[in-house]
C-alpha cells in the first residue's frame, strides 16, 4: 500500500520530494497557489488580528487617507478599510466556495447522468441548460433574487444558491461532454452489461474519471464566483451593510473616489488578487493535469 | 560490395523521464544496400518507431540522441539542422506512418495535400499528383483529387500517404507499421503495392513491425530489436529456417502459422521488465540459456553465418532450433450430442432509419454448443462485432431471435434476467479502454461480485484470488491500478473478470489484436485453457486465420453482414472453401511461402440484397447468376455447408491450385 512505502522514506527524503514535485509544477500553477495561501491565511486569523472590528466607527478621522495606521483609508463613517478588507475575507471565500460547490455537485450529477442516459431525457436536459446559460449571469442572478422575494435580499443562503444557480448549468454541459465520452470506454459497456443502474455507473465509473475536468472546472468557477458576488453586492442584491463584503464596500465608497481613493481601492485589489490567484492556480492545475493525465496513457 | 543506401552505426537515444533520461535505444548498428528493404522487427516498446523517427532526424525537447551517426548518401542527418533537415526529409528520405487517419490533413483535398509537399520543395505541380495516384494505384480523376480524406477507405487513405512519400523521388522510404490498422485483405494489398514499387521505383525500404510472418513476404533481411538492442539482423530466409539468438527463436515458436496444424504455442517466458534489466545481456532474464555470464557481459552482434549475425555469446554451444515438440491434443469433446448453449435465428441488425439505413447483419444463423469454441471471421465491417454486441444485448436485432439454452434473451440487456446477464460475459479488443483506470483491479473485479453474488460477498477476496491465479496473476495484483499493468496483464485482468462472474459463453471480440505476438501467445494459452479446463463456450471473433486455426472447434466466415460458410474448424481450413473464404486464406502471410500477387478486384457496385453479397468481388464469379440470384446452400457429410452457386466439385477443382502453392508447406 502506499501509506506504508510514505512511512519507510526517512522524512527529510520526504520533504526533498515534495520540494522537488514544487519545483516540477508550472510557475503559474506556483504563484497562484502562493496566492490562494496567503489569502487563506488572512481569511482565517484575520478576525485575530484584524486592528479594529468591522463596524467599528471613529478608528480614525472620516476619509483620511492611506497612513501606516490606515493602509487603506478610513470611509465616510470612521471604519479602518483595511480591518474591514480583513474581516470580509471569510465571507467572499466561503460564500463563493459554497455556492461554486453546490453548483459543481448539481452540475455534475445532472451532466453525467444526462449524458449517460442520453436519448430523449438528454434531449430536454440539454434545452434547458442551453436556454439557462443563454442568459447572462448578472441577469439570471437577478432574476433569481426578484423571484425569491424582498424578504429573503441579503440572506447568504440566498447568495449562494444564486451562485449555484449560475454555474450549475456551465458546470454540467461539461460534465455532460465528459460523461459522453467516458461512456464510450469499455469499462462502461461492462457495467451496463452487468445491469448497474445509471446512477452507479455514475458513482463508480463516470465520476472518477471525470475529476481531471471537474476540478479545473471548479477552479474556474470558484475564481469567477468572488466577481459574482461582488456585483451582486456592488449592484446592492448582495449581503446587507454594515457586512463587510467587498463589492458592497467598493458601492458604498465609490462616491468617495475622488476624495480618498484607497477606500476603493483596497477592496478592489482584495478582489483582484484572489480572481487572478484563483485563474493563475487553475491554470497549472489544468497543465498538472493535463500532463499526468498524458504520462498516463503511454 | 553494393552501394549502401543508408548506414546506421552506434545509434543510442534517450527519452526524458521524470528527471533523468532514459536511454531506449543502445548502440544500434545496421545498413540498407541499395534497392534492399530491410525489416526491423520487436515487441512493442522495444524503440523500434524511436529508431526508424531518428532516421528523418525527429527531434523534440524529450529526446536525446547521445551517440552514433546515420549516414544518407553521404550526409549525417543527426549534424543536420533544421533548413537542412527539410531539404532531406521528403527528397531523399520519406516517411510512412501508421495511421493514415491522423497523418492526412482531414481539412484539405487530397490533391491539395500532395501539391504542397511538392511545392515545399520547389517542384513543379502540374499533374504530377495524378500521376502518382495512378502508381499508388488510386483512381486518377479529378473528381477524386478533389475528395476529402475522410471520403477514402483506410487502405485508400494509406495509398494517398505513400503517394505522399513518394511525390519527391525519395530513394530511401521509412514505413513504420502502415498495414497495423487494416485488415488482411487490404493489408495484402497494399503489401502487393509496396512490392510492386520496390521493384519500379528501385526503393530502398526500412519496414517497421511487430508481424514477423508480414515482413518474410516483404523484407530482404530482417533485424530483430529487443528492449533498445538490435539483437539479431539475417536474411529473411534465414531467420525463419534457422534463428540463432534465443528472443528470435522464441518469437517464431510463438507465431501462429496457418501453414502447421499445431494447436499449441509456446508463449515467451516472463515480460519485458524495462526497469530492471541486467546491465549484460537484455533477454538474460526471460533466456531459457541464461548464465551468469549473460546478466554481466554486454553483447554485441557476432557473426552468426553468411550475413547473418546475433548478439549472443553462447551462439556455438545452441543446438539448432527445433521445431516445438507438437504437443498431445486434449481429446476433443463432443459437441454435438448435448442442446446447443446458444442458438440464435435468422437475426437481422440494422443500424439508422429510412433511406440511411444500413444492414450490418442480414439474417445470420449461428449455434454454439455447451464448451465450444465458434469462431466468426471476416474482414472489417463485415458484421463480426454486430453479432456479439446482439448477443450481449448492447443493440437491439431489428428480427430474429436468440436462445440462450432453452429460454430466448430479450434483445436488449436491461429486460434480461441476471443470471442471464452474467452466463453471458463481453471481452473487449482494447485492454487499455476495458478496464476503469480510477479503480484497483480489485475492485473492478468485487463489482462483478456484488452484482451476480450478492449474499456470498463474504469471501469475496478468496473469489478475487482464485480468478486472479485462474489468469496466472497473483494476489497482490488485486490492489494495482491498470496503468501499472502492461497489455497483456490488462487483458488478463478483463478474463478474471469474466470469468469470476462464472459464465457459459465468453463473448472474445478480437481479444488478441491489440497486443504484441509473444503477448498473445500467452493470452492464446490462456484461452486454450479456459476452454479444455473449465469447459466455457467462447465465441471467438478474429480476423487472424492462424490463431482460429488453433483455437476454434467450428468456424463461421462472414461477408458483409452474411454467413458465406461454416463447418468444422478442419472441413472449412481445407479444400473446397467458398470463394471469400479462398481469399481471406490467400492473403494471409505464411512465413516462406512464396506470395502470389493479389487477385485483382474489379469492385463493380452490385445491388446488394438480389444476388451474392459477394458478387462484384468474387474471382470465381458467374456473370450473369451471381449477382442477380441468391446462392444455395451446399453441404458436405463433415457438417460443411458453402453458400455459392459453384457446386462442391467446382470449387473443389479451383482449390487445387491454391493448394500446391498455397497452404501446403514449401
Ligand atoms: N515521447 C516519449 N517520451 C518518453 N518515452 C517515450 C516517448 N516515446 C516513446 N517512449 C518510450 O520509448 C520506448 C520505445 O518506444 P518506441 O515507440 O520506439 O517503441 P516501438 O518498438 O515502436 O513500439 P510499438 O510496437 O508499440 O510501436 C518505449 O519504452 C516508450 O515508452
Ligand atoms: S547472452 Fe545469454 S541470456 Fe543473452 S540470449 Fe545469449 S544465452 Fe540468453
Ligand atoms: S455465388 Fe457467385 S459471387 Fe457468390 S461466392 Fe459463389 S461464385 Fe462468387
Ligand atoms: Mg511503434
Amino acid at each position: 500500500m502506499s501509506e506504508a512505502n510514505i512511512e519507510l522514506i526517512a522524512p527529510s527524503q520526504m520533504r526533498r520530494n515534495w520540494l522537488m514535485l514544487w519545483r516540477q509544477m508550472p510557475l503559474s500553477f506556483r504563484i497562484g497557489s502562493l496566492i490562494l495561501v496567503v489569502h487563506l491565511l488572512v481569511a482565517v486569523t484575520g478576525p485575530f488580528w484584524a486592528p479594529y472590528g468591522y463596524s467599528q466607527m471613529g478608528a480614525g478621522p472620516p476619509l483620511s487617507g492611506m497612513s501606516l495606521a490606515h493602509p487603506f483609508g478610513v470611509d465616510q463613517l470612521g471604519r479602518d478599510v483595511f480591518s474591514r478588507v480583513v474581516r470580509g475575507s471569510w465571507i467572499v471565500i466561503s460564500l463563493s466556495l459554497a455556492g461554486t460547490l453546490l453548483g459543481m455537485l448539481i452540475g455534475a450529477i445532472v451532466g453525467l447522468l444526462s449524458g449517460y442516459v442520453g436519448g430523449w431525457i438528454d434531449e430536454i436536459v440539454q434545452r434547458v441548460l442551453e436556454a439557462l446559460i443563454s442568459i447572462p449571469f448578472l441577469v439570471l442572478a437577478l432574476i433569481a433574487i426578484a423571484a425569491a422575494g424582498p424578504e429573503y435580499s441579503g440572506n447568504p443562503v440566498l447568495l449562494v444558491l444564486v451562485v449555484a444557480l449560475v454555474y450549475a448549468p456551465r458546470i454540467a454541459r461539461m460534465a455532460r461532454t465528459a460523461a459522453i465520452d467516458i461512456a464510450t470506454r469499455d469499462y462502461v459497456t461492462v457495467a451496463r452489461l452487468r445491469g448497474e443502474k445509471a446512477w452507479s455507473v455514475m458513482c463508480w465509473e463516470l465520476l472518477p474519471n471525470a475529476t481531471g475536468v471537474l476540478l479545473v472546472e471548479f477552479a474556474l468557477r470558484a475564481g469567477y464566483a468572488p466577481v459574482l458576488i461582488g456585483s451582486l453586492g456592488f449592484l446592492g442584491f448582495g449581503l446587507r451593510p454594515p457586512t463587510p463584503e467587498w463589492g458592497l464596500m467598493i458601492s458604498e465608497n465609490r462616491a468617495l473616489l475622488i476624495v480618498c481613493p484607497s477606500t476603493v481601492l483596497g477592496p478592489g485589489l482584495a478582489l483582484a488578487s484572489l480572481v487572478v490567484g484563483l485563474n493563475l492556480f487553475t491554470e497549472g492545475l489544468a497543465r498538472v493535469l493535463g500532463r499526468t493525465v498524458k504520462l498516463g496513457t503511454q | 560490395m553494393t552501394m549502401l543506401a543508408l548506414e546506421v552505426s552506434g545509434l543510442s537515444v534517450s527519452y526524458r523521464q521524470g528527471l533523468g533520461w532514459r536511454q531506449v535505444v543502445e548502440d544500434v548498428s545496421f545498413s540498407v544496400r541499395c534497392g534492399e528493404v530491410l525489416g526491423l522487427v520487436g515487441e512493442s516498446g522495444c524503440g523500434k518507431s524511436t529508431v526508424a523517427l531518428q532516421l528523418l532526424g525527429f527531434r523534440h525537447g524529450g529526446l536525446r540522441t547521445d551517440t552514433g551517426t546515420i549516414m544518407l548518401d553521404g550526409i549525417d542527418v543527426l549534424t543536420l539542422d533544421r533548413v537542412g533537415l527539410d531539404r532531406v526529409r521528403g527528397a531523399k528520405v520519406s516517411f510512412v506512418p501508421q495511421n493514415p487517419t491522423t497523418a492526412l490533413s482531414p481539412g484539405m483535398r487530397i490533391g491539395e495535400q500532395v501539391d504542397e509537399i511538392l511545392v515545399a520543395h520547389d517542384l513543379p505541380t502540374g499533374d504530377r499528383a495524378r500521376e502518382l495516384f495512378g502508381l499508388v494505384g488510386l483512381p486518377d480523376d479529378a473528381a477524386f483529387l478533389r475528395r476529402y480524406p475522410h471520403q477514402l477507405s483506410g487502405g485508400q487513405q494509406q495509398r494517398v500517404c505513400i503517394a505522399m512519400a513518394l511525390a519527391c523521388e525519395p530513394s530511401f522510404v521509412v514505413l513504420d507499421e502502415p498495414t497495423t490498422g487494416l485488415d488482411v485483405t487490404t493489408q495484402e494489398q497494399i503489401v502487393d503495392l509496396l512490392v510492386d514499387l520496390r521493384a519500379r521505383l528501385d526503393m530502398s525500404m526500412l519496414y517497421v513491425t511487430h508481424d514477423l510472418g508480414l515482413l518474410s513476404q516483404i523484407a530482404d533481411r530482417i533485424g530483430v530489436m529487443y528492449a533498445g538492442h538490435m539483437v539479431e539482423l539475417a536474411p529473411t530466409a534465414q531467420l525463419f529456417s534457422e534463428p540463432r539468438h534465443p528472443y528470435t527463436r522464441g518469437l517464431i515458436a510463438a507465431l501462429p502459422r496457418l501453414d502447421e496444424d499445431r494447436r499449441t504455442i509456446k508463449p515467451l517466458r516472463g515480460l519485458l521488465q524495462r526497469d530492471s534489466l541486467p546491465k549484460g545481456c537484455p533477454f538474460a532474464p526471460r533466456c531459457d540459456f541464461a548464465l551468469t555470464r549473460c546478466f554481466d557481459e554486454a553483447q554485441v552482434l557476432r557473426h552468426a553465418g553468411h550475413g547473418h549475425q546475433a548478439a549472443c555469446w553462447r551462439l556455438a554451444e545452441m543446438p539448432p532450433a527445433a521445431a516445438p515438440a507438437a504437443e498431445e491434443l486434449p481429446a476433443e469433446p463432443d459437441h454435438c450430442a448435448t442442446p446447443p448453449l446458444l442458438t440464435v435465428a435468422s437475426l437481422i441488425v440494422r443500424y439508422g432509419h429510412g433511406v440511411r439505413a444500413f444492414t450490418a447483419l442480414g439474417s445470420v444463423s449461428l449455434t454454439i454448443g455447451k464448451g465450444e469454441t465458434v469462431a466468426l471471421v471476416g474482414e472489417s465491417g463485415s458484421g463480426k462485432s454486430t453479432l456479439a454486441r446482439a448477443i450481449a444485448g448492447m443493440v437491439a436485432p431489428t428480427a430474429g431471435h436468440i436462445h440462450l439454452t432453452e429460454a430466448e434473451l430479450s434483445p436488449l440487456v436491461k429486460a434480461r434476467s441476471p443470471s442471464q446477464r452474467r452466463l453471458i460475459q463481453y471481452i473487449f479488443q482494447n485492454p487499455d479502454a476495458s478496464l476503469n483506470p480510477r479503480a484497483t483491479i480489485g475492485r473492478s473485479l468485487s463489482r462483478q461480485l456484488d452484482f451476480f453474488f450478492p449474499d456470498r460477498s463474504a469471501n469475496a477476496m478468496e473469489q478475487i484470488t482464485a480468478a486472479l491465479a485462474e489468469v496466472r496473476l497473483d494476489a497482490a495484483y488485486a490492489s494495482s491500478y491498470p496503468d501499472q499493468l502492461s497489455g497483456g496483464e490488462r487483458q488478463r485482468v478483463a478474463i478474471a473478470r469474466a470469468l469470476i462472474a462464472q459464465p457459459e459463453l465468453l463473448l472474445c471480440d478480437e481479444v488478441l489484436s491489440a497486443l504484441d505476438v509473444s503477448v498473445q501467445a500467452s493470452i492464446l494459452q490462456l484461452l486454450q485453457r479456459l476452454k479444455s479446463e473449465l469447459g466455457i463456450a467462447m465465441l471467438f471473433i478474429s480476423h487472424d486465420l492462424a490463431v482460429v486455426r488453433m483455437l476454434a472447434d467450428r468456424v463461421y466466415v462472414l461477408f458483409r453482414g452474411e454467413v458465406m460458410e461454416f463447418g468444422p474448424r478442419e472441413a472449412v481450413f481445407s479444400p473446397p472453401f467458398h470463394p471469400y473464404t479462398q481469399s481471406l486464406l490467400e492473403a494471409v502471410p505464411v512465413p516462406l511461402k512464396k506470395r502470389k500477387p493479389a487477385r485483382q478486384r474489379t469492385v463493380t457496385s452490385v445491388d446488394i440484397g438480389t444476388g451474392c453479397v459477394y458478387a462484384g468481388r468474387c474471382a470465381a464469379e458467374i456473370p450473369a447468376i451471381c449477382g442477380a440470384t441468391p446462392p444455395p446452400w451446399r453441404e458436405t457429410q463433415d457438417g460443411l455447408a458453402i453458400r455459392c452457386h459453384h457446386t462442391l466439385e467446382d470449387l473443389l477443382k479451383r482449390e487445387s491450385g491454391l493448394s500446391r502453392g498455397g497452404l501446403e508447406k514449401s
